[in-house]
Order: C-alpha cells, then structure tokens, then sequence
C-alpha cells in the first residue's frame, strides 16, 4: 500500500503545479485523470463524469495553492472529484443504488451444495504471478471487457483500492460508504474477476 | 464449524487480514483440511494481484487533450490577470 508520506518526484509536481507550469499539469492531468474518473463514475453517468473531472481540473489550478501536503497528491485530487459529485447528486436530489445485501455472487452461491459444502469446486489453479498472467494479450482484453462492464460502484471500488491502491478508509471516504459496504462491493468484484479467469482459463474463451 | 460457502463469503477479508484473530484461525483451520478451498482462496488472491497489476484504468486520448485544453485556457486567463485568484 503507498504511504500518504509525498515522494520526491511528487513534491516537485506539486511545486510545479504551484508555479502554474503548463508541462506540469500535462503530466498531472495524464497520472491522474483516469483515477479522477473512476471516482466520478462511482456517482455519475460516463458524460457528467468527464465533466466533473475537466472541472476539477480547472478548480485545481487556484485549489493547488493552498494544498499543504497532509494527503497524497491522488487522495486529494479524489477527494475534491468526490465532494464535487457529491454536489451535484445532492442538487439533482439522488443518490447512488447500491445492493450490499449479498456477498456472494449467484454464480459463485450455486456452486455449493445444501450443506455448505463445493458442489463445483474450482478445478485449476491461476498462476500466481500476476504478470505472468498479463502477458496473454488475449487474457486483458477479457480483463478490460468485464471490468467495464461491472456496476459502476463496484469498479470504482475495486479500481481506488486495487489499482490506485488507496488504503480503505480512503475509499471508504471518497465513495462515501461505510467499511462493511467496501468489503462487499470489493469482495463481489474480486468474485467476478475469479469466475472470468476460471473461465478465460478452463476454455480459453472471454 | 466453517463451512466451504462461510469460507467464500469472507475469503476477501482474509486475503486482505480484516479479520479477527478467532475468525482468522477458523479460516486456516479450514484450509488445511480443504483442498478445494485452498485452490479457490489462491485463485482469488491470484485475482487480486491480476487486478493490482493490470492497467489502472486507462482514459482515452481525446478526453485527456479536452482537459488540456481547458487547463491551458484557464492558466493563460491567470497569467493575463497576474492574480492567484480568479
């Protein structure tokens, strides 16, 4: 997990992005921007979420002025994206839908007998190294496809905690959901991964 | 006891150690008895590492040089008004 501790290189960003350098903010705006987004789109449709991040950006250039450094630079362009979209569901009087209320996948549920027990166990074993696994082209277009197509709330969840690697109660707070809802939603995208995979693996099929 | 479906509903939660102490004994006891559980927890951690390891999302070209654009206007609105503020 990273450290909210700022490293060198991201001091110098911050200083840059202080001084207003145009090369700085195209740097930011590239690291950034996809985390940005995945945040908005935990509120928003894909359009509003664009939006919302364009216009943080824009809030950021005077915002950044005043940033002192208690956060990580990426914690607290989430946390403005996430107040900002906060606004806008509270103006448009909505709220996001969420279903905490099964932990396990159905596709993963009826795998299991009366008893408790695996009707259908897993039947291979991944291979661990992660990279290795990447390196079927093939295997991370299927990754990319099911990752787009996993509720909004879900993806978000697990793109801040796996990918951008936010510690949880970052998550917990730029989503706004409590701990126990964070483990569900992360717990029923991880589930999904799992059951693409066996699949990608028992047939090589996406 | 812990049964193989009570291992999967918590099986990220132990991948990640939110569990408690009793919880997580309870958890490995299982594990070294069941093979089919052993293969699913490394399964799913293996996804996890996948997750961790693929792009963190990526955001197309042409919605990145709009944002650009945007922060360049911007910044050269502040530059001409030689003002912090806006």
């Amino acid at each position: 997990m990273e450290t909210e501790v700022q490293s060198e290189s991201e001091a110098s960003l911050i200083e840059a992005l202080k001084r207003r350098d145009s090369t700085a903010y195209q740097k930011a705006v590239r690291d950034y921007s996809p985390g940005m987004l995945a945040v908005a789109r935990f509120y928003l449709d894909h359009s509003s979420a664009e939006e919302v991040v364009q216009d943080c950006w824009v809030t950021v250039i005077d915002a950044v002025q005043k940033f002192e450094g208690r956060s990580g630079l990426k914690t607290w362009l989430h946390r403005i994206v996430a107040n900002r979209c906060k606004n806008r569901l509270r103006a448009a009087n909505r709220e996001v839908a969420t279903d905490f209320s099964e932990t396990l996948e159905p596709e993963l549920a009826n795998r299991f007998n009366s008893t408790g027990r695996w009707d259908l166990p897993p039947k291979l074993q991944f291979h661990e190294s992660a990279d290795t696994l990447l390196e079927n082209g093939a295997l991370s277009d299927c990754l990319d496809k099911h990752l787009s197509s996993l509720p909004e709330t879900q993806r978000s969840a697990l793109m801040l905690y796996e990918a951008h690697q936010h510690k949880s109660d970052d998550v917990c707070n730029i989503l706004d959901v409590s701990a126990s809802n964070l483990r569900v939603l992360l717990h029923r995208a991880r589930q999904k991964i799992f059951l693409m995979v066996e699949t990608f693996q028992e047939t090589g099929e996406c | 006891m812990l049964m193989c479906r009570d291992l999967a509903e918590i099986a990220s939660d132990y991948i990640d150690g939110e569990l408690n102490g009793r919880q997580n004994l309870s958890v490995k006891i299982h594990l070294m008895m069941c093979k089919d559980c052993r293969t699913f927890i490394g399964n799913l951690r293996a996804s996890s590492n996948l997750l961790s390891a693929h792009s963190s999302g990526k955001a197309d070209e042409e919605f990145l040089r709009r944002i650009d654009e945007r922060v360049a206007e911007a910044l050269s609105v502040r530059k001409n008004n030689g003002s912090d503020s806006e």
